[in-house]
């Protein structure tokens, strides 16, 4: 698959990617398991609310120390010196997948607030004009579209199915 | 009774509203984030003034179409459009990406018709004694089940089984976030509203599969700035010389619309589980099981097979006992209920003329959506032809609404948005997303049928003491094994001895 970061940015930078993630996963993971050791038991049962989850927890990061060690032990001391280069490259080459995020996170943060016919309209609009290609009837395609996926498709969940998008604040 | 059965089921205007309900069942799954229940549910007032057997064969319709429609995003998209078509993904996009998504959904209509008609020939057969020994199993059993179907992450596990664990206890974990299942404690909230509720299964499915997959099909620039389709190549097909190829495959068949019926009579489990154990059963079975995930018929066909054959697997339960074995299931229930039938034990010997008709009506069901999808297939294939600039912003705008619409709950949006940074971030970094929506699946079930096994008896070693339940568990170790066995001879058939770095 394409979207792997070993396909661009080398299989070692891959690596240290992930080494990163393990490091962000194991210290999210004993803080959360710190924080389900101190759920208070009940005494209408043997396990308590946080049992399970200090058990998957505990599993987790027995797992993922044995994927760091792993990792350590692959990567050559030479890779870590090329990881920055190579990371921003992989950002570069990826830059519609940051503005589809940057875009959706916009669109779900504003849609509570101005509705969501305005926000869906708006954000169609952006979007495809962003990724499509700059011709007459891509853009009359781009507004038909927004058209009938924001004040359409909110006119058939109000009028049809009754049920209610936001209709903002 | 059988005849008065069939003469109410196949009368033209219940045949109509069934087909109209067939097409509407299809189109709401095929859209992801509407689920099944969903079309379910804003069916069943509309059959409030129709004869109890005319509703009840409508909402079948429904059910029926809706679970092969999400086939059809999971095919061509590579986005399950219901939690029951997540393996489907595994196999019928990758077919589509090689230049078959004509075959690929035609192979998943087909299974899925096979599928649910060996499900209704059980249900006629095997529904009272099926349904007996499945409300017998208590949370030992369920707990026991729900560890082997966990053991079906060490097959799901992609590159490196390291990071297939990993990902499943991330599942796990994203599970137990909010209330306490068993007490009503909150946990790790926060204090966050937009956590106090947990992380509804919906918005996690949508967020790390099609958030993540829209994600990933617009990285390359260029080429969605030319019109890059979605997938290129033939989307003719030939219905025929695919349905005697899924034929050709009677024992996967089998297999996989028993492993659906199954856990479709269990109440609690379904076809989002029943695709997994399928597609895990015959990629066991193969003799090419690493070709599994890059295309092959027989991933398409268990995974669509079973998930159909839930739903008569669900309707066991129900009929024979009045015990709903899913959220759509107690829907139907309810229907029954608000036309005065009495649901539970006695619904055979009271209503035989409407059990019989159910039976007629889910055959029929089953054969409309064949049907249905055989002439309609043609259009649905042309989503594969629009450019991915057309695409990807509307489907993303589809899964927003389907979050939403799920509870009403503006913080489900949010939740949806990290939900799909994180998706793509595991993506990205070769985490395999299957087992990760597994453990979320599965978390809940598994830590409620721990936690009341206890309470009910402090005697842990109940586990391995009732049979049934050693059963599965025996399973699940020897699962894990094989699984390994096959992880480690691949490993070793490698040049490279070590995992490769990726």
């Amino acid at each position: 698959m394409n979207s792997r970061v070993s396909d661009e940015t080398g299989k070692e930078s891959g690596e240290i990617a992930r080494l990163i993630s393990y490091v962000v996963l194991i210290a999210t993971s004993g803080g959360l398991f710190w924080e389900a050791m101190t759920i208070p038991t009940s005494r209408f049962e043997v396990l308590g609310a946080g049992a399970f989850p200090a058990l998957v927890y505990g599993c987790l990061i027995l797992l993922l120390a044995s994927a760091i060690a792993t990792s350590v032990r692959r990567i050559p001391a030479s890779a870590y010196a090329r990881f920055a280069e190579d990371f921003q490259t992989w950002i570069k080459t990826r830059r519609l997948v940051f503005v589809l995020f940057v875009c959706l996170g916009l669109y779900l943060a504003v849609m509570p607030v101005i509705g969501y016919p305005i926000a869906t309209f708006v954000f169609l609009v952006v979007l495809q004009f962003w990724f499509a290609p700059k011709t007459r009837s891509a853009a009359v395609t781009v507004l038909i579209l927004a058209i009938v996926f924001s004040v359409g498709l909110n006119w058939l969940f109000d009028e049809v199915f009754n049920v209610f998008l936001p209709r903002g604040s | 009774m059988f005849l008065k059965g069939a003469a109410e089921v196949l009368s033209a205007s219940t045949l109509v509203y069934m087909l109209i309900g067939s097409i509407a069942g299809i189109i709401a799954a095929a859209i992801p984030g509407f689920t099944v229940t969903m079309a379910i549910v804003l069916t069943l007032p509309l059959t409030f003034t129709m004869e109890p057997l005319q509703g009840i064969a409508v909402m079948l319709s429904v059910y029926v179409g809706g679970y092969t429609g999400g086939l059809i995003s999971a095919a061509l998209l590579g986005i399950p459009g219901t939690p029951s078509s997540v393996a489907t993904t595994f196999d019928a996009f990758p077919m589509s990406r090689n230049g078959e998504p004509g075959r690929a959904l035609s192979i998943g209509v087909w299974a899925s018709f096979f599928g649910t008609m060996i499900s209704t020939a059980v249900l006629v057969v095997a529904a009272p004694p099926l349904a007996i020994f499945a409300v017998k199993l208590g949370p030992w059993e369920y707990f026991s089940l729900i560890v082997f179907a966990l053991s079906i992450v060490a097959s799901l596990v992609g590159n490196s089984l390291q990071r297939g664990l990993i990902a499943a206890l991330i599942g796990l974990a994203i599970s137990t976030i909010g209330t306490d299942p068993i007490l009503g404690r909150p946990r790790f909230d926060f204090n966050l509203e937009v956590l106090a509720a947990g992380l509804p299964f919906l918005v996690v499915l949508i967020g790390i599969f099609a958030i993540s997959q829209l994600a990933s099909e617009v990285e390359d620039a260029v080429a969605i700035r030319k019109g890059e389709k979605l997938a290129s190549g033939d989307i003719d097909f030939k219905t025929w010389q695919v349905m005697r190829e899924v034929i050709a495959r009677p024992v996967n068949l089998i297999r996989s619309s028993v492993v659906g019926v199954l856990i479709g009579a269990l109440p609690g489990a379904g076809g989002s589980i029943a695709n997994l154990v399928a597609y895990d059963q015959a990629k066991r079975a193969s003799k090419t099981p690493d070709q599994f995930g890059k295309g092959i018929t027989d991933g398409v066909v268990a995974s669509e097979s079973g998930n159909s054959a839930t739903a008569g697997g669900g309707l066991i339960p129900l009929i024979a006992l009045g015990i709903p074995g899913s959220a759509v299931d107690a829907i139907l229930m309810a229907s029954l209920m608000v036309h005065g039938i009495s649901v539970g034990p006695r619904l055979i010997m009271d209503n035989a003329d409407l059990v019989y008709g159910m039976f007629i009506a889910m055959a029929v069901s089953s054969l409309m959506m064949l049907v249905v999808c055989i002439f309609s297939m043609r259009t649905f294939l042309r989503v594969a032809e629009v450019p991915k600039w057309v695409i990807v912003p509307i489907v993303l705008v589809c899964c927003v609404v389907g979050a939403f619409a799920l509870n009403n709950r503006v913080t489900d949006l949010y939740l949806l948005g990290a939900v799909g940074l994180l998706g793509y971030a595991l993506r990205a970094l070769d985490y395999p997303l299957a087992p990760l929506v597994l453990g979320v699946i599965l978390g809940p079930i598994a830590e409620t049928n721990l936690r009341r096994a206890l309470m009910t008896d402090g005697d842990w070693t109940l586990f391995v003491t009732r049979p049934v339940s050693l059963v599965f568990l025996l399973a699940g170790i020897a699962s894990v094994a094989w699984a390994i066995r096959n992880h480690r001879k691949r490993k070793a058939g490698n040049t490279n001895e070590k995992e490769p770095l990726r």
